[in-house]
C-alpha cells in the first residue's frame, strides 16, 4: 500500500526536520535583542513586499475571498504586527526593579506548532512567523491542505528574509504534504500550539497534551440601538461584512435593529447595494448556505451574487450582502449561524432588552466568547454597560466594523493587533485576549531577598518626669482648646483621690468633665459598654485614661465604640501574620476624641502601645486587639501617680516589664530602633526593681526608673512585638488565675533557654531574621548589664542566673506548682492551654517557631520547677 | 431436510430459510475475514444479551464460500409493519427510536470503535479530494470517544417485531462500540435517502428522547455520508456529496 509508505516517509522526514528546528532554536535562544530586532524587521519587510503576490496566490489556491482584501490582511500582518512589537523587549531582562529586587527575564518557549486556517492562509502565516521570530522561537507550520501552497509561500518568504538577516537555518519549518497524522505529530512534539482554525482543530490542539493557544469560531451579533448613527452603523457593517467576502471570524453574522429605526436601517442597507431576500428566497439561500447545521463549503468566501446564483435566486451582480429578515434566533434557523460569507441575518427588536436577549442567544449558540458589536450613541452609558455585561464575548466593539475592529489597532489603538483572537472559557479556549508575542514567552521572575520595611510608631506625645502631669494636661486647654474630658479609671484610684489633680486641672482650664470609675481588673466588654453609654451622652472631645493596664485598655475599647459604634470585635480581634497585611482594616480613630493615657503602675506600657485586651463576660471570649489606630495620642508618665503601688503589683508588673524588654529584644522584628530602648529597659529593671519592691514610695528614684523602664519596654514591644513567653503566659494566667506579670515570670527562664537554641526545630519566618541567633541576642542583654562569661554559653547562664535572682528577690514563686496550681487542674488543662498558646497572636514574632509538643514540655518544666537547663534539650 | 426458501439474494450472498434456520450463504469470492467478522460481532452482541436471533453456526458451504446460520425468528419487520399500516407511522417511529436507545445501553467492548471505523472508511474513499478527507478526519478525531453499542445500520427492515410485541435486531455486520450520535446520523441518512418525509421527524424524536443536541448528530452527518459513499450507489451520490461538503471555520 503505497499511501502507508508515504505516511511513514513523511513521519521520518518530519522527525528529522523537528530535530533540526530544535537545534536551530537553541542557537536562536542565544541571540541578543538587537539581533532579534534586526531579523524581525527584515522578515516584516519581506512579507510586506510580497503582500500582493501572496494575496493573489491565496485566492487562486483556495477559490475563496477577495484578493484586494487579502492584500490588506497581509499588509496588516506585516506592518501592524511589526509596529506593535518593534520596541518591545522580548529577550533576556525585560523588566527590572532594583529597589524591590525583582527582575523579569523573557525566554523563548522553544518549538511552536502553528495551525493556519484556509480563510487567512497567508496573513496568519505572516503573523505567526513574525511573533515567533520576535520571541526567539522556532515555528513549524501545519498548513491546511486546501491552502498549503500559499501558506508555505508566505512562511518561506519570512523564513528566507530572517535567515538572510542572520537567523539560524531551520528556524521556520512547515509540513509539505499536510495530513492529519503529521499535524497531530507536530502538535504532540511541539512545546506549545498556536491553533487558529475550526473547532475540530482547536479541540485536537487542546487534547494533544501540550499547552495550546487555541481560538475558536465566532458568530458576531450586532445591535443597532435607536440612538445609533444609522449611516455609520449600516455602512460599517457593509464594509466589514463584505471584507474578504465575510470570511473573517469577527465578521458580523446578524444585525438586530430596534423597531423604531428598523425601516430606516433597512432603507440604508438597500440604498448601499444590499439585497433583502423575499419570500421563499430566504429559505432557498438558507438551505444553500447551511447544510445539516454546517456551512456549505462551496459558499465560503464567495460573493453575494455567486451564492444567490447557487441558491437559484436572481440578484444584481454587484449585490454586496444577502440579507434574510428572520425571526428565530434558534440554531435551527440557518441565518442564525456563522455563515462565512456575505450573508446576513436581520432581526427586529421590540426594545433594547429584546435585542440583548437575541444577541445573547446568537452569541452563545454560535460563537461563545468571540466578539459582539453594538452601534449606539456613546452617551447611553447604561445601555452600553448592560450590553458589555450581558455579552459573553471577549471583544465588544462599539460603533466599529467588527472584522476590522476585532483584530485590533485599526479602529481602536489599545486593542492588541492580532490574527488569533482568544474566546476565553466560553469558547473553550485558554486565552481571552488577542494573542500576541507575550503569549510565546516563558517569563522568569528573579526575586532577590529583601527585608521588610520596619517602623517606629509611638504616641504623638510622650511626656515624662515626676510631677509633669499638670503641665502636660495644660496643653489640652491652652493648645488644643478641648472642652469636654471623659475620665476612665478604677474604683481604688477614684476613691483614693488620684483623679482629683486631674479634675482640678480641668476645672482650672474650664474643661467640663465626666468620670467613669468602675473599671475592674481584666476589664469586660460589659463594663466598657456601660462606659460607652456615659461617653455617648457626654460627647467628650478628649478621653483621659488613668490607671494600670485594665483602665487604659477599657478606655481604649470605649474610645473605639464611641468613635465607631458598629465596630465588630470579632473582626478586630482576627489574628494576623503581618499587621500591615491583615484582612481587616481598622476604623480611623481620633475623629471625635483625643486620647490621653496616664499610667499608675509600672507595668503594661499600655500608654504607648497599640494593644488592648477585652473579655466578653457572657461568652468568656477574650478579644486581643492590636492596631496602631489604638495608639494613645498622648502618654503622661508621672511617677507621682505610681508611688504607692502595693508590693505585689510592683513585683508582678515589674517582672512584666522585664519580659516585655527581653521578648522585644529577641523578637524577629527587633530593630536598631527598638534594641536600644529594650536594652535600657532591662538595665533599669535589674537595677531598680528590687529597691522599688522593697522600699516602695521610700525609693522615689527607683520608682521613677521603673516608670521609665515600663514605658520604654512598652515602646519597644509596641514596634518589635513579643513572643512565645507572652503567648504561654496569656493562657496560663487565664486558665489558672495567675496575675499576668507572675505568669510571665514563672516561665520566663525556660522560654529563654528554649529560644536560645542554636539548632531550633524551626526558626521564625521574617526576612531580616537570617539564622537562629537568639543566644547572641541574650548575650547582648547580659553584657549590657555587665555580665560576661568566658563564652556565650556562660554569659547566657549568667543572665539566666540574674533573672532567677531577680525573681526570687521580688517574691516570685519557684514554679507554677508553688504558686498554688493543683497538679490535676494543671494537667487537665495542659493540652488546651498548649494549643491556645500556640495560636496566640504573640507567637508569630518569636525567634523560634514552636511545635505544640515543645510548648507542652515547657509548661511541664515550669510547672514542676525543673532546672531551666532542661529546656535546652527541647 | 427442510426446503430452502430464498429470502434475499445479492451479488455476494444468498439468504435462505431452511426450517427453523436462516442461513446467510456468501459467495466463494467474498472475503472469509468479513464473514467470520460478521459472525464474531453477532456472537459478541448475543453474548451481551441484546435480543438477536441465536447464532447456530459458521461453516463452509458447498459453493466454497462461508455461511452463517442463525435461528429463524417469527414476526414482521418494522418496515413491513410501516408499509402495512401507514397511519401508524408515528408509533413505529417511536418504536424505532426506543429500540435504538435501548441498544445504546449495551456495552460490547470487543467491537471496533465507531470513530476508528469511520476513519478507516474515509481513508479508503477516492471519490473525494484529500483536503475534504483531511477535514472529515479532523472532524472524527475531534469527537469524544464513547462506548455505546451502535448497530451501524439500524433501519426498520433490520428490526423484527414478534407477535407478542417483543423485538430482535438483525444484521450486525456494521456494528461498533461508540457514539449514538453517529448511529442516529446513519438512520437519519437512511430516511433522507428512502423516506425523506420522515427524516426530520425521526431526528427530532431521537434527539428529544436521547436528550441529545441536534447539532451533535449533525456533526456526524458529513462523516456518515462519507462512509455511505463507500457503497458507491450512484443514486445516492448527489445527496451524499452535498452532505459531505460542509465547512467548519478553518
Amino acid at each position: 500500500m503505497p499511501e502507508k509508505n508515504n505516511e511513514m516517509i513523511g513521519t521520518e522526514q518530519l522527525e528529522a526536520k523537528l530535530a533540526a528546528m530544535r537545534a536551530a532554536q537553541r542557537e536562536f535562544g542565544k541571540y541578543s535583542q538587537e539581533q532579534v530586532d534586526k531579523i524581525f524587521q527584515a522578515a516584516a519587510m519581506a512579507a510586506n513586499k510580497a503582500r500582493i503576490p501572496l494575496a493573489r496566490m491565496a485566492v487562486e489556491e483556495t477559490g475563496m475571498g477577495v484578493m484586494e482584501d487579502k492584500v490588506i490582511k497581509n499588509h496588516y500582518a506585516a506592518e501592524y504586527i511589526y509596529n506593535a512589537y518593534r520596541r518591545t523587549k522580548t529577550c533576556g531582562v525585560i523588566e527590572e526593579d532594583t529597589a524591590f529586587g525583582i527582575k523579569k527575564v523573557a525566554e523563548p518557549i522553544g518549538l511552536v506548532a502553528a495551525v493556519i486556517p484556509t480563510t487567512n492562509p497567508t496573513s496568519t502565516a505572516i503573523f505567526k512567523t513574525l511573533i515567533c521570530l520576535k520571541t526567539r522561537n522556532a515555528i513549524i507550520i501545519s498548513p491546511h491542505p486546501r491552502a498549503k501552497k500559499s501558506t508555505i509561500a508566505a512562511a518561506q518568504i519570512v523564513y528566507e528574509a530572517a535567515v538572510a538577516a542572520g537567523a539560524p537555518k531551520d528556524i521556520i519549518g512547515w509540513i509539505e504534504e499536510p495530513s492529519l497524522e503529521l499535524t497531530n505529530m507536530v502538535m504532540k512534539e511541539a512545546d506549545i500550539i498556536l491553533a487558529t482554525g475550526g473547532p475540530g482543530m482547536v479541540r485536537a490542539a487542546y487534547s494533544s497534551g501540550k499547552p495550546a493557544l487555541g481560538v475558536g469560531a465566532g458568530n458576531v451579533p450586532v445591535i443597532i440601538d435607536s440612538s445609533a448613527d444609522i449611516k455609520l452603523a449600516v455602512n460599517s457593517i457593509i464594509h466589514s461584512k463584505t471584507f474578504d467576502n465575510g470570511m473573517i471570524c469577527a465578521s458580523e453574522q446578524s444585525v438586530t435593529v430596534l423597531e423604531d429605526i428598523y425601516d430606516e436601517v433597512r432603507d440604508e442597507f438597500e440604498r448601499r447595494g444590499c439585497y433583502f431576500l423575499k419570500g421563499e428566497e430566504i429559505e432557498k439561500v438558507g438551505s444553500t448556505v447551511i447544510i445539516n447545521g454546517g456551512v456549505n463549503a462551496k459558499i465560503v468566501g464567495q460573493s453575494a451574487y455567486t451564492i444567490a446564483k447557487l441558491a437559484g435566486v436572481k440578484v444584481p451582480e454587484k449585490t454586496k450582502i444577502l440579507i434574510g429578515e428572520v425571526k428565530s434566533t434558534d440554531i435551527s434557523e440557518p441565518f442564525a449561524h456563522e455563515k462565512l460569507s456575505p450573508v446576513l441575518a436581520m432581526y427586529k427588536a421590540a426594545d433594547f432588552e429584546d435585542a440583548l436577549q437575541k444577541s445573547e442567544q446568537l452569541l452563545m449558540d454560535g460563537g461563545p466568547g468571540h466578539t459582539a458589536s453594538l452601534f449606539i450613541d456613546t452617551s447611553e452609558k447604561e445601555k452600553m454597560a448592560e450590553h458589555a455585561h450581558r455579552m459573553h464575548a471577549c471583544r465588544i466593539v462599539i460603533n466599529t466594523p467588527s472584522s476590522h475592529g476585532g483584530i485590533g489597532d485599526l479602529y481602536n489603538f489599545k486593542l492588541t493587533p492580532s490574527l488569533t483572537l482568544g474566546c476565553g472559557s466560553w469558547g473553550g479556549n485558554s486565552v481571552s485576549h488577542n494573542v500576541g508575542a507575550f503569549d510565546l514567552l516563558n517569563i522568569k521572575t528573579v526575586a532577590e531577598r529583601r527585608e521588610n520595611m520596619l517602623w517606629l510608631r509611638l504616641p504623638e506625645k510622650v511626656y515624662f518626669k515626676r510631677g509633669c502631669m499638670s503641665v502636660a494636661l495644660d496643653e489640652l486647654g491652652t493648645v488644643m482648646h478641648k472642652r469636654k474630658a471623659f475620665i476612665v479609671t478604677d474604683q481604688f484610684l477614684y476613691h483614693n483621690g488620684y483623679v482629683r489633680p486631674i479634675e482640678d486641672k480641668l476645672n482650672e482650664m474650664n474643661i467640663q468633665y465626666s468620670c467613669f470609675w468602675d473599671v475592674a481588673p481584666d476589664p469586660t466588654l460589659q463594663c466598657a459598654l456601660e462606659g460607652v453609654k456615659q461617653i455617648r451622652s457626654f460627647e467628650p472631645d478628649v478621653i483621659i485614661a488613668l490607671g494600670g493596664g485594665s483602665a487604659m485598655d477599657a478606655a481604649k475599647i470605649m474610645w473605639v465604640l464611641y468613635e465607631h459604634p458598629d465596630a465588630s470585635f470579632e473582626d478586630m480581634a482576627m489574628d494576623f501574620m503581618d499587621i500591615r497585611k491583615r484582612v481587616y482594616t481598622y476604623p480611623e480613630m481620633g475623629k471625635k476624641a483625643y486620647f490621653v493615657a496616664i499610667p499608675t503602675s509600672s507595668g503594661t506600657g499600655s500608654e504607648v502601645t497599640p494593644f488592648a485586651i477585652i473579655t466578653d463576660a457572657e461568652t468568656g471570649t477574650k478579644w486581643p486587639l492590636a492596631d496602631y489606630e489604638l495608639m494613645p495620642d498622648m502618654a503622661i508618665v508621672d511617677v507621682d501617680n505610681m508611688m504607692n503601688q502595693p508590693k505585689g503589683l510592683t513585683s508582678a508588673s515589674g517582672i512584666d516589664v522585664m519580659t516585655h524588654a527581653l521578648e522585644a529584644y529577641v523578637s524577629v522584628m527587633a530593630s536598631d530602633m527598638t534594641d536600644g530602648i529594650a536594652l535600657k529597659a532591662t538595665k533599669l529593671v535589674f537595677d531598680n526593681l528590687p529597691e522599688a519592691y522593697e522600699l516602695g514610695a521610700k525609693a522615689p528614684r527607683a520608682r521613677e526608673h521603673m516608670a521609665m523602664a515600663s514605658t520604654l519596654a512598652g515602646e519597644a514591644f509596641a514596634n518589635a512585638f513579643l513572643g512565645l513567653n507572652h503567648s504561654m503566659a496569656h493562657k496560663l494566667g487565664a486558665y489558672h488565675h495567675i496575675p499576668h506579670g507572675v505568669a510571665n515570670a514563672l516561665i520566663l527562664t525556660y522560654v529563654m533557654r528554649y529560644n536560645a537554641s542554636e539548632t531550633p526545630t524551626k526558626m521564625g519566618t521574617f526576612p531580616q531574621y537570617e539564622y537562629p541567633h537568639t543566644l547572641q541576642r541574650y548575650c547582648d542583654v547580659a553584657r549590657y548589664n555587665g555580665l560576661s562569661g568566658k563564652d556565650d554559653k556562660k554569659t547566657f547562664d549568667l543572665l539566666i542566673d540574674k533573672v532567677e535572682e531577680l525573681k526570687k528577690t521580688i517574691g516570685i514563686p519557684a514554679s507554677i506548682r508553688d504558686f498554688g496550681v493543683k497538679e490535676e487542674d494543671f494537667l487537665a488543662t495542659l493540652d488546651e492551654m498548649t494549643e491556645n498558646a500556640f495560636n496566640d497572636q504573640c507567637t508569630g514574632a518569636n525567634p523560634r517557631y514552636p511545635l505544640m509538643s515543645e510548648i507542652k514540655q515547657l509548661y511541664l518544666l515550669a510547672y514542676y520547677g525543673k532546672p531551666t537547663k532542661e529546656a535546652e534539650k527541647i | 431436510m427442510s426446503e430452502r426458501i430464498i429470502i434475499e439474494q445479492t451479488a455476494y450472498k444468498t439468504v435462505y430459510r431452511e426450517g427453523s434456520r436462516i442461513v446467510k450463504e456468501f459467495t466463494a469470492s467474498h472475503p472469509m475475514s468479513l464473514v467470520l467478522n460478521e459472525a464474531y460481532i453477532h456472537a459478541c452482541v448475543e453474548d451481551a444479551g441484546v435480543p438477536v436471533p441465536k447464532l447456530l453456526g459458521v461453516m463452509l458451504s458447498e459453493n466454497g464460500g462461508w455461511s452463517i446460520a442463525m435461528e429463524y425468528v417469527s414476526g414482521k419487520t418494522l418496515s413491513e409493519l410501516m408499509d402495512e399500516n401507514p397511519d401508524n407511522a408515528d408509533e413505529y417511529l417511536e418504536k424505532l427510536v426506543n429500540i435504538q436507545l435501548d441498544t445504546g445501553r449495551y456495552r460490547v467492548p470487543h467491537l471496533r470503535n465507531t470513530r476508528q471505523k469511520m476513519i478507516d472508511a474515509i481513508q479508503t474513499l477516492t471519490e473525494i479530494d484529500a483536503s475534504t478527507r483531511y477535514e472529515l478526519l479532523q472532524r472524527v478525531h475531534s469527537m469524544a470517544p464513547h462506548t455505546k453499542l451502535c448497530h451501524g445500520d439500524l433501519v426498520p427492515s433490520n428490526i423484527v417485531i414478534h407477535e407478542d410485541g417483543s423485538w430482535c435486531i438483525l444484521d450486525w455486520a456494521h456494528a461498533s462500540s461508540g457514539n449514538a450520535g453517529a448511529d442516529a446520523a446513519i438512520t437519519y441518512l437512511h430516511y433522507s435517502l428512502e423516506r425523506p418525509e420522515l427524516a426530520d421527524k425521526y431526528l427530532h424524536l431521537f434527539c428529544k428522547k436521547a436528550d441529545m443536541a441536534i447539532q451533535y448528530v449533525q456533526t456526524w452527518m458529513p462523516v456518515v455520508a462519507a462512509q455511505q459513499l463507500t457503497k458507491h450507489k450512484e443514486s445516492e451520490r448527489e445527496l451524499l456529496e452535498k452532505w459531505i461538503s460542509v465547512a467548519e471555520y478553518q
